[in-house]
């Protein structure tokens, strides 16, 4: 299976994403586990999912991306849990969606937080005493933890940018910058004519 | 002229509250007063061990024999406080065989019933265990609600005619003629009493100043941490010399492990929270025990003090006991009216308030012999609650045994707090039972929000329900309860707490 977009990640951001790039005329994919902070006691991210299939997205629902494959400066392909290892979902693009801790986007231990998913590098303090502010209602730092991407909005590897992988939402640490969806549709349009 | 007290006592924590029982079942006109909430202090800041004994029979012959006696006491006066899991000792290679013979041998002089098992016969019992084990001994420890303790203490007190006075410090002992014969207290209050008897804990030392006698105290903290689980049924010791993280306790729905064992300074002790360095000794040690540990949920870290006495002031601090001290000021100072019950365990409390009580009616002249070890404490009468038993109030029954008598399920049986099943009934009870001023005095009384959840979910609910008894701003009950809780929260921030503190944030932040 080829895309031109495969998004993982079915929170707000994924979807959104997903919208305006399936509105654009893109062959979009989205992976989506169902485990969302904004799935909390209502169904409009269903409803959401449903629309974008009906728009011509594919939509792999309770689903999960368990690894990205990444080969030289470019990201190839992704697996899924349900789809299981012999099958690499394809695409020219990548757009990492899987928000922070609690969407399981970024995993942690004592010392560490990593991305799960591609191995994107994250800023995090080394010092875990400073993850957190003693009070609960101050900017709390370790919500600031996330992806890191280059000027250019690409994800970083292994101190590497991967030129077509972007992340956005959550996932993403402050001041790394968020997939610019405007011009990589105007991009787009002007590839297509 | 304000009324005249046979005895106050000075402390709501297990200490003061089993005294203040003990002297109002002798039918003394009693007083408790506590500054904060009732275990508030150490009492309900530690393992929730009910100690068989056996953890001291090799260093501390008496103090075994206490525990093991004491330990009957309470699973029979106290049963519905006391969960009877058993606890293992257990042998890893490194400790060797030599100490668990000597272990089981003290033991059973103290009256513990010590029991070797075959190290696959224990891992049959708990597979949960390090399976390096190469021996392990069944003793007859168990787990107690401190909470629930302290509380039916206090309930016995009360129905039997005591008074107390919560939410309120004593700022000073009242002297006349060099004896000392009431307090006063932060609202501006004097009460007078023939026996003023402190049972502070580790504040006992400031408030013995006020009165001119010098107790010198050593603030030991201990930290521990609670997991998610029970990841084994029994109560799991170490078979060695007694050390850092070497017990894991089920109790209630999780496990608790600790302790530390650090002298801190006194000034410290109003505000005390676990370290991440703490945190990671507590793992690295607890994972010996139990190895999964490593990978189980963590919910927080706490630490209490152990209000230890210096019995030797001018020595280097060592020769420090961990056992029950009661002093007569009377006649180790000269100070009349004047005792201090401290030391001691929260097992032996019942013991230690024997003792000061004894103490008492000596000094007032009374006759009255303790009743404490043969009369069973409120929710623990031994005759089940009749009720049809719905799904809503099992945790009722299970918390408060037969006090569940005195809540209005009809009119409050809407399950407020889903973790740990708490109605609106059982919230209006501790109102009226307590005088809660907020949501952490209604934790202590009632388990709300000491769940899985920790209050991310039901915080603001039972926010509205306690501000509607209370007639106060929901908004700062939500705030300070909140804030509480992140203290025991990021000492552990990592893994599924970091995950669960994500979401916690984001619903008390309207973010969602």
């Amino acid at each position: 299976m080829k895309f031109d977009v495969i998004i993982i990640g079915g929170g707000w951001a994924g979807r959104s994403v997903a919208d305006r790039l399936a509105l654009a005329g893109m062959k979009v994919c989205i992976v989506s586990e169902g485990l969302s902070l904004a799935v909390a006691g209502n169904n409009a991210p269903y409803s959401h999912l449903a629309a974008l299939q009906q728009r011509g997205v594919t939509v792999l629902r309770g689903d999960r991306a368990i690894k990205g494959i990444i080969t030289g400066s470019k990201a190839t392909g992704v697996i899924t849990r349900n789809l299981g290892k012999d099958t690499v979902l394809k695409a020219d693009v990548f757009v990492l969606a899987t928000g922070k801790f609690f969407s399981r986007g970024l995993l942690s231990d004592m010392n560490h937080i990593w991305e799960p998913v591609f191995g994107a590098d994250v800023s995090y303090d080394a010092d875990r005493t400073k993850w957190a502010d003693s009070e609960f209602f101050a900017h709390q730092p370790f919500m600031d933890f996330g992806v890191l991407t280059d000027e250019a909005g690409h994800v970083l590897a292994g101190g590497n940018s991967v030129v077509n992988l972007y992340a956005a939402g959550e996932i993403l640490s402050a001041g790394s910058k968020e997939f610019d969806i405007d011009s990589f549709i105007e991009e787009y349009e002007h590839r297509i004519g | 002229m304000q009324k005249e007290y046979d005895v106050i006592i000075i402390g709501g924590g297990i200490t003061g509250a089993a005294t203040l029982r003990d002297c109002a079942l002798r039918g003394l006109s009693s007083l408790l007063i506590e500054r904060g909430d009732i275990c508030d202090g150490a009492s309900g800041r530690n393992h929730g061990l009910l100690h068989s004994g056996a953890r001291y029979a090799v260093t501390d012959r008496e103090g075994a024999e206490e525990c093991i006696r004491e330990n009957r006491i309470l699973r029979r006066i106290a049963s519905n406080c006391v969960e009877p899991t058993e606890g293992l000792f257990i042998s890893l290679p490194e400790d060797g065989l030599d100490y668990q013979a000597n272990f089981i041998q003290k033991c059973r002089e103290a009256g513990i019933d010590a029991q070797a098992i075959d190290p696959a016969e224990a891992l049959r019992m708990e597979p949960a265990i390090n399976p390096r084990i190469i021996g392990a001994v069944k003793v007859p420890d168990a787990a107690v609600d401190p909470f629930r303790l302290v509380d039916a203490n206090i309930l016995d007190a009360r129905r039997h005619g005591a008074d107390i006075l919560k939410f309120t410090a004593v700022t000073g002992l009242v002297k006349e003629n060099g004896r000392v014969i009431g307090v006063r207290t932060s609202k501006g209050d004097v009460f007078r009493a023939r026996e003023v008897v402190l049972a502070a804990g580790i504040w006992t030392a400031g408030l013995a100043r006020e009165a001119g006698v010098n107790i010198s105290m050593m603030p030991s903290k201990g930290s521990l941490i609670i997991f998610g689980h029970r990841v084994a049924g029994h109560v799991i010791n170490r078979c060695r010399k007694p050390a850092n993280a070497d017990i894991l306790v089920p109790g209630d729905v999780v496990s608790v492990l600790g302790t530390t064992s650090d002298k801190v300074p006194i000034e410290t002790c109003d505000d005390m929270h676990a370290t991440p360095q703490e945190v990671e000794l507590l793992l690295r040690e607890g994972e010996q025990l139990v190895p999964s540990l490593a990978h189980t949920r963590i919910i927080r870290a706490y630490a209490g003090v152990r209000p230890l006495v210096v019995a030797d002031p001018a020595g280097d601090g060592r020769n420090v006991s961990r056992g029950i001290v009661l002093l007569d000021h009377e006649t180790r100072d000269g100070v009349p009216g004047l005792i201090t019950i401290t030391g001691g365990k929260l097992t032996t409390a019942r013991l230690m308030a024997e003792m000061a009580t004894d103490l008492v009616c000596e000094k007032i002249g009374s006759k009255a012999r303790c009743e404490t070890a043969a009369r069973h404490l409120p929710g623990s009468e031994g005759r089940k609650p009749r009720f049809i038993d719905p799904f809503n109030i099992r945790a009722a029954i299970g918390r408060h045994g037969e006090e569940v008598a005195r809540m209005d399920f009809d009119n409050g049986g809407e399950i407020v707090c889903e973790c740990e099943h708490v109605t609106r009934a059982e919230i209006a009870y501790a109102v009226k039972e307590f005088g809660v001023r907020n949501v952490s005095d209604l934790r202590r009384h009632t388990r709300i929000g000491m769940g899985t959840c920790q209050g991310s979910f039901c915080i603001k609910k039972v926010a509205e329900v306690l501000a509607g008894e209370l007639g106060v701003d929901p908004e700062g009950l939500v705030h300070d309860y909140l804030q509480e809780r992140w203290k025991g929260i990021t000492p552990v921030l990592w893994g599924d707490t970091l995950r669960e503190a994500e979401y916690m944030q984001k619903v008390n932040r309207n973010e969602i």
